[in-house]
C-alpha cells in the first residue's frame, strides 16, 4: 500500500476522552499512551469527581477536564498542563514535580501538597492544610484558605489573594508566603516581612497570569523565624506550642 | 477510612423513597467501607403511645416466650418478622403507662431474660438496620425498597479498631430516636466511655464510635439540646470525626477542629443531601446540578431541621421516655 504525502495525512494534536464508559485506570492508561503519542491536547469529558485522575502523567501534554475532579488529581506529574472547569477533592496536584494546573473552582483539603515544582493556581478557595509540606512549588489561590495553610512548608512559594484560617505556616522551615487579604493566626516559628521590590515583581508576574493586578491587594509577606531551627532551652513554650 | 452519608427531605419531597435514595449515595462509598453498612431511616411516626422497636436476634428464639415477656410492658404488641433470615422483627409496642417507659429498666431486663436478643433501635421513627456486607444486599435482605421517611443516615465501614460484625457496624444507638454515623477515629475513647459508664450508660460493643452515641444521649438526658450538646462534644471529643447525628426532627453534621475526614453537603430545594465524597452526590436519582454544593470547613457544625414536624408530639414523647 503507498505511504500516503504529507498533504493526506491528517495530524491529529486534539483528541476527547468521555471518562463515563472507562474504569479511572483505563483512564489514566489512555492518557499516557496518548501523550506518548504526541497529542497536544487530551480534553476529559465526563470525570464526574473521579479520583486519582491524571496522576503520573510525565509527558508534555494540555489535558482539560470538562467537569470537577476527585482527590488527588495531577499528582505525581511532569511537564503537564492541566485545567480543570469545576471543584477539586484533596490533595490536588499531590507532589507535583513540574508543569501547570489551572482550576476554575474551588480545591478542598491538601491542595499542592509536597509539590515540588511548577505552578497551581486556583481560582476560588482552597480548604485547610493548602499547600502542606510545600517543596518548590508555586501555588496560587484567588480566593480564601483554611487553617494550617504550608504547614512544614520546605521551599517555594504560597499565594493567597483572599482570607487565610489559624495557624499559617506552622513550622515553616523556607519559602515565602504572600496573603492579600486577613491572616487569622500565624503559626509556630512563621514571622511577617516587609515585602521587597522582588516580592512585588514577583506578585506583580503570577497574579498577572490569572488576570489580576497585584497591586489591588494589601499584600503581607509571612517567612521563617528560623527560631526552631536549633532546640533551646528556653524555647520550650514555642515546641511545646507546636503542632 | 468509612464512608458517611444522610438525606433529611424538604416538605415537597414527600413521594421520594429514602432508602433508595440513601443506598444510591452509599454505594459508591463502599471503596471507603467494604466490610460492613448500615443505615437509620426515620419513618412514618407512631402514635403517641406507641414504640417501635427493632430486635435482632442471633439463635432462634421461641417467639411464643418473647411475645409472653413483652406483654406486661405493654397494653398492646404488634410483632413482625423483618428480612430474609427470621433474625430480626419489628416490635410494636402500646405502651401501658403511657406516662412512663424505663428504656433502660427495659434493656437490662432483656439482657438478662434474652441474652441473644439485641435491641437495634427504639423509638416512634427510628429503625436501624445493619450487616456486614455490601449496601444492596442490606436494603434487599431487610425488604426496604420501598421504605419512605423524612430523614435518615447511612455508613459504610473500614474497621480500623474492632471486630467486624454486625453489632460493631454503624449506625449506632443509645436513645430514643437516635442515632450516629461516624468515619474517623475517637483517641480519648477509653477516658470518656469510663466517663459515660460512670453516667449509667452502658456500651454493648468496644466500637469507639458508640461512644458519640452514648455523649449525645448523656448530654439529652441532662436537658440540653442537640446544639448545646454538639457544641461541647467539639471540645470533649479528642480525635478525627466527622459524623451525622440524626434525632426525631433534626439532622446534624459535625466536623472535628483538624478537617481529617471529608464530606461534602448538596442542598437541592428538595433535600439537603450528605456524603463523604462528591461523586456520590451525582448518584442521586434528579440531581440539581444547580444545587448548592460546598465542604463544611473544620470543627464547623451543621444542623437541619424537619420543616413540618409538630414537635409537640415528639415533646410529649421525650418528657416519657427520658426517664432512663
Amino acid at each position: 500500500m503507498k505511504e500516503p504525502s504529507v498533504s493526506e495525512q491528517t495530524i491529529v494534536h486534539e483528541v476527547t476522552l468521555d471518562c463515563a464508559p472507562l474504569s479511572t485506570r483505563e483512564i489514566n492508561q489512555q492518557l499516557k499512551a496518548l501523550a506518548a503519542e504526541g497529542l497536544q491536547t487530551i480534553n476529559i469529558l465526563n470525570p464526574a469527581g473521579r479520583h486519582n485522575l491524571a496522576v503520573g502523567v510525565t509527558e508534555p501534554v494540555k489535558i482539560q477536564f470538562q467537569g470537577p475532579v476527585g482527590s488527588y488529581c495531577g499528582g505525581l506529574a511532569e511537564n503537564v498542563n492541566l485545567e480543570i472547569f469545576g471543584a477539586c477533592g484533596w490533595s490536588l496536584g499531590e507532589n507535583l514535580m513540574l508543569g501547570d494546573i489551572l482550576v476554575h473552582g474551588h480545591a478542598s483539603s491538601n491542595a499542592g501538597a509536597s509539590a515540588h515544582g511548577g505552578t497551581i493556581r486556583i481560582l476560588g478557595n482552597a480548604g485547610p492544610r493548602a499547600g502542606i509540606s510545600l517543596k518548590g512549588a508555586t501555588l496560587l489561590v484567588t480566593g480564601n484558605v483554611g487553617y494550617g495553610a504550608a504547614f512544614m512548608m520546605q521551599q517555594g512559594c504560597l499565594i493567597v489573594c483572599g482570607n487565610v484560617g489559624p495557624n499559617l505556616a506552622d513550622s515553616i522551615y523556607d519559602g515565602s508566603i504572600f496573603v492579600g487579604g486577613a491572616v487569622d493566626s500565624l503559626g509556630a516559628d512563621a514571622r511577617f516581612e516587609p515585602l521587597s521590590e522582588a516580592d512585588w515583581n514577583l506578585l506583580t508576574r503570577e497574579l498577572a497570569a490569572v488576570g489580576l493586578v497585584a497591586q489591588d491587594y494589601d499584600f503581607k509577606k509571612v517567612v521563617c523565624a528560623k527560631e526552631l531551627y536549633h532546640f533551646k532551652a528556653k524555647d520550650w513554650a514555642k515546641w511545646k506550642d507546636a503542632y | 477510612m468509612c464512608g458517611i452519608a444522610g438525606i433529611i427531605y424538604r416538605g415537597s419531597a414527600k413521594q421520594r423513597c429514602l432508602s433508595l435514595d440513601l443506598m444510591k449515595l452509599l454505594q459508591p462509598l463502599e471503596s471507603r467501607g467494604p466490610d460492613s453498612c448500615g443505615v437509620g431511616l426515620y419513618g412514618e411516626s407512631m402514635a403517641f403511645d406507641q414504640l417501635k422497636m427493632i430486635l435482632r436476634t442471633e439463635e432462634q428464639v421461641v417467639l411464643e416466650d418473647l411475645w409472653d415477656w413483652l406483654l406486661p410492658f405493654a397494653s398492646g404488641l404488634e410483632f413482625k418478622p423483618v428480612g430474609q433470615d427470621s433474625h430480626s422483627y419489628r416490635v410494636v409496642l402500646w405502651w401501658q403507662d403511657p406516662d412512663y417507659f424505663d428504656l433502660g429498666a427495659f434493656k437490662r431486663a432483656l439482657a438478662q431474660n434474652f441474652p441473644q436478643i439485641h435491641l437495634m433501635s427504639v423509638g416512634q421513627q427510628l429503625e436501624i438496620y445493619k450487616e456486614v456486607g455490601p449496601v444492596q444486599g442490606l436494603i434487599h435482605k431487610y425488604g426496604l425498597e420501598e421504605f419512605k421517611g423524612s430523614h435518615g443516615i447511612g455508613h459504610t465501614r473500614m474497621a480500623t479498631e474492632s471486630v467486624v460484625d454486625t453489632y460493631h457496624s454503624h449506625p449506632f444507638t443509645s436513645g430514643f430516636d437516635l442515632s450516629i454515623v461516624h468515619n474517623g477515629q475517637i483517641s480519648n475513647y477509653y477516658r470518656l466511655r469510663s466517663v459515660l459508664e460512670r453516667r449509667g450508660m452502658v456500651f454493648e460493643t468496644d466500637n469507639d464510635s458508640e461512644a458519640i452515641a452514648h455523649y449525645l444521649n448523656d448530654q439529652f438526658l441532662q436537658e440540653k439540646s442537640l446544639e448545646e450538646a454538639l457544641h461541647r462534644l467539639l471540645k470533649d471529643l479528642d480525635g478525627t470525626y466527622t459524623f451525622l447525628v440524626a434525632t426525631e426532627d433534626k439532622m446534624a453534621l459535625v466536623r472535628d477542629k483538624f478537617a481529617a475526614k471529608p464530606a461534602m453537603i448538596y442542598e437541592s430545594p428538595e433535600m439537603v443531601a450528605i456524603a463523604s465524597e462528591y461523586h456520590c452526590l451525582l448518584n442521586l436519582e434528579g440531581f440539581d446540578s444547580t444545587a448548592a454544593i460546598r465542604e463544611p470547613d473544620a470543627g464547623e457544625i451543621n444542623i437541619w431541621s424537619r420543616q413540618e414536624f409538630s414537635l409537640k408530639r415528639a415533646r410529649e414523647a421525650r418528657k416519657v421516655v427520658s426517664n432512663l
